[in-house]
């Protein structure tokens, strides 16, 4: 058994966030001392560390919660956290595209600046932000 | 020529049943009138988000995701017939 100082040490997190995830009912201690601080087991550890490995690959803590139960479930087989992880590659690929958009709208905006010794009110970057503005509006007015 | 993309992963048991039950919708239409493909997202993940797909499976007719889950076989077969009849008229 160990403290939640040292479950936090052993993990590479803080307290604050063990006690956050306790919080968010992702993790308990395995019983409580006298004089009622947490003592955690090796399955503490593992959660943890299952808890970290998850939200590294993306993953919310809601769908950890649905992660954790699906491997705590009889029912469930490995096939149905496949399709969570393919699911969340899929969420993860359509915002990489959408980043890539953007991106690619930054480049657009930052090639029409030739000039960078011109007044704020020349600037044509925020000239076509704010006409890109304007024709949004008109456009949302129809 | 409809063009369905059933987009699924390999090894999902769950997925293979209920995708025969809905190739056979389109078979029984004809296969020159309802190309069918089986699509593993896994190896096709760009095409799957060019179309929108979030969840698998999923069914893409005609290059727009149209069930984002396998409907039933009368659903499938009511879409398609759908599409057909408006081939037909165009």
């Amino acid at each position: 058994m160990r403290t939640i100082g040292k479950l936090a040490t052993e993990t590479d997190v803080t307290t604050d966030t063990v006690r956050y995830y306790e919080k968010e009912g992702l993790l308990a201690p395995a019983t409580k001392t006298v004089a009622g601080y947490r003592l955690y087991d090796e399955d503490a550890v593992r959660r943890l560390r299952f808890i970290r490995q998850a939200q590294q690959c993306g993953f919310s803590l809601s769908e950890i919660r649905e992660l954790l139960t699906l491997k705590n479930s009889d029912a469930a087989c490995c096939r149905d956290v496949k399709s969570v992880a393919i699911a969340k590659k899929l969420q993860l690929e359509h915002k990489i595209r959408a980043l890539q958009t953007m991106s690619g709208a930054l480049s657009g905006l930052i090639a029409i600046c030739d000039d960078e010794t011109r007044p704020l009110d020349e600037c044509p970057i925020l000239g076509a932000l704010e006409n890109s503005m304007a024709r949004q509006s008109k456009g949302g007015k129809r | 020529m409809i063009k369905v993309d059933v987009f699924s992963s390999p090894g999902c048991g769950k997925c293979g049943q209920a995708r025969t039950m809905l190739k056979a919708v389109a078979e029984e239409l004809g296969a020159d009138k309802v190309q069918w493909r089986d699509v593993n997202i896994l190896e096709e993940m760009d095409y799957a988000v060019d179309l929108g797909v979030m969840v698998s499976p999923s069914i893409a007719i005609d290059g727009e995701l149209v069930f984002a889950s396998l409907p039933s076989a009368g659903k499938l077969r009511a879409e398609l017939e759908k599409r057909l009849q408006q081939g037909h008229a165009a």
